[in-house]
């Protein structure tokens, strides 16, 4: 028997989710304040349209301005921090702890300092991703082999050549990885804070929607936080794809030969 | 005016009472257009003297001229550097591995590509240089690295074990390859390894360095006629030489 390919079973699995979600509750087999059906929370979602419109709006504006922040001060801290020895050896150990900590303690100070509108979102969303992002722009930068740089110097790189073609392309992968762990950090960062004290956001919606046990409406903008994650993912995955193109050249063909591959000329013997 | 001239140089690495000294007192004459491999065992120093002629580190003392001129620094235009293992960078195709050098010159792009399709068509790869380095094998890979060390047409090339991390058949390959490039260039070229097959295979003169502090015990002429073939490696002459350089290795400290 042969096994259905990989993207068929995911597909089918998310299938079999949504069917459940429609069917247990329907059924009454779940109750609907633990479960509202799928159709149920769809309906919701659809006659408050523009509620969760502009609370999703207001999200979007707080994620977007927390990543720029996150992503821009994670890349030049990191990017200095790892690129300088002493200040490494000084400040990374300190970085590294301070990953470790729950900053969402930090909240309640942010909203004393900058209020309950999405300042305090964005000051806390910022920092929660920040730190994924420098930790692997550091280790980026650090990690390169130091091969290149002595092989850029023998061709008689500047120092700026080398920082811009050699230490730049050679960390990009790690950094990457940084900016899709952190941008899904800030995501949670504003959502989180929006559930805590907020007047606005989607967040603010769920945990509005939660006091009064109105579960469709929670359900409603769970389901447009799961959307608005997975649209990230899928985005910071393409960038990644198509900016790594030198590390999956040619691992397609690998198997089967192309009409391409074998017009090349025979390689010399080596 | 020889191409290479080292005039007594010393070098000592920085460290606890007075520093360890790497390489004592290495006087060495190449002439223009000869092949000069260095041997010697692991840790003598040969990388560090490949380093400081290429002007990537600098000695202590002593003074080493490039066509008459001191080298102080990197200079891809007079030398050219080959290193160990492929240190290609693997976000650049093969071409625009070998157009580096030529690009952070900034020379006009049509020129530069022009330049570095003759060069890899030197070395073999024909049709090769829209490749990333992981979809080359290691001794394309090592052909590339020639390729880039010779685009801008330097004199003299330095090669750091180029053929290291080759396994024996593509190595025996590489270094035949490698005489028929030298053969068309005529490039100066200092060439160190640890085989010491490939020493008398490849070389004019073989320089035997001694164990740390490095200096240099022996010079010995091959008197092997060119172009060398496979075939030369069974001939008396050939093993002579070979055991020649072997028990000046095994003599020094």
């Amino acid at each position: 028997m042969r096994w259905p390919k990989p993207s068929t079973v995911r597909w089918g699995l998310l299938v079999a989710l949504l069917v459940f979600w429609e069917v247990m509750p329907s059924t009454k087999i779940i109750p609907e304040l633990f479960l509202p059906s799928l159709s149920k929370t769809l309906t919701v979602l659809w006659i408050d349209r523009v509620e969760y419109a502009e609370a999703l709006v207001v999200t979007l504006y707080e994620v977007g301005v927390a990543m720029v922040i996150a992503c821009g001060a994670g890349i030049l801290t990191g990017a200095v921090v790892g690129g300088i020895a002493t200040l490494r050896n000084i400040m990374l150990p300190v970085f590294s702890s301070l990953y470790a900590v729950p900053i969402v303690i930090l909240y309640p100070i942010f909203t004393a300092w900058f209020g309950i509108g999405s300042e305090s979102k964005i000051a806390f969303a910022g920092i929660y991703g920040f730190f994924p992002v420098m930790l692997s722009t550091a280790a980026g930068i650090r990690t390169i082999d130091p091969q290149y740089l002595l092989a850029a110097r023998s061709m008689g790189a500047t120092l700026v050549q080398q920082i811009t073609r050699v230490i730049i392309p050679a960390s990009i992968p790690t950094v990457l990885t940084g900016l899709r762990l952190g941008g899904a950090l800030t995501i949670i960062g504003v959502v989180v804070s929006e559930m805590l004290t907020a007047s606005a956001g989607i967040g603010y919606l769920v945990s509005r929607y939660r006091t009064i046990l109105d579960s469709p409406h929670v359900f409603a903008a769970i389901l447009m936080i799961l959307v608005l994650s997975i649209m990230f993912d899928l985005l910071a995955r393409t960038v990644e794809r198509h900016t790594l193109v030198w590390q999956t050249a040619g691992r397609r063909e690998r198997g089967a030969p192309t009409a391409q591959a074998s017009t090349l000329p025979a390689p010399a013997p080596v | 005016m020889s191409a290479i001239a080292v005039d007594r140089l010393s070098h000592v690495y920085a460290g606890a009472e007075g520093g360890v000294p790497a390489l004592e007192d290495i006087t060495i004459g190449v002439e223009a257009g000869k092949f000069v491999v260095i041997v010697g065992p692991s840790g003598c120093g040969k990388t560090s003297l490949l380093m400081m002629l290429a002007g990537l580190r600098h000695q202590t003392e002593g003074t080493i001229l490039c066509a008459g001129k001191p080298i102080s620094e990197p200079d891809p235009e007079r030398v050219g550097v080959v290193f160990q293992e492929a240190s290609l960078f693997p976000w650049l195709t093969a071409l625009d591995n070998v157009e580096f050098p030529l690009a952070l010159r900034g020379a006009p792009r049509d020129d530069r590509r022009r330049r570095a399709e003759e060069m890899l068509s030197l070395v073999g790869l024909d049709g090769f240089g829209g490749r990333y380095p992981h979809e080359l094998s290691g001794g394309m890979k090592q052909r590339v690295s020639i390729a880039r060390g010779l685009v801008q047409d330097p004199p003299v090339l330095l090669m750091d074990e180029p053929f290291a991390a080759l396994d024996e058949q593509t190595r025996m390959t590489m270094g035949h390859e490698l005489l028929r490039i030298w053969s068309t260039t005529r490039k100066t070229v200092v060439f160190i390894t640890h085989s010491l097959t490939e020493a008398v295979y490849l070389a004019d003169e073989v320089l035997v360095m001694s164990a740390r502090p490095g200096r240099i015990i022996d010079r010995i002429e091959v008197t092997l006629p060119r172009p060398r073939t496979y075939e030369m490696m069974a001939t008396d002459t050939f093993g002579q030489l070979r055991e020649r350089i072997w028990q000046q290795i095994r003599k020094a400290p």
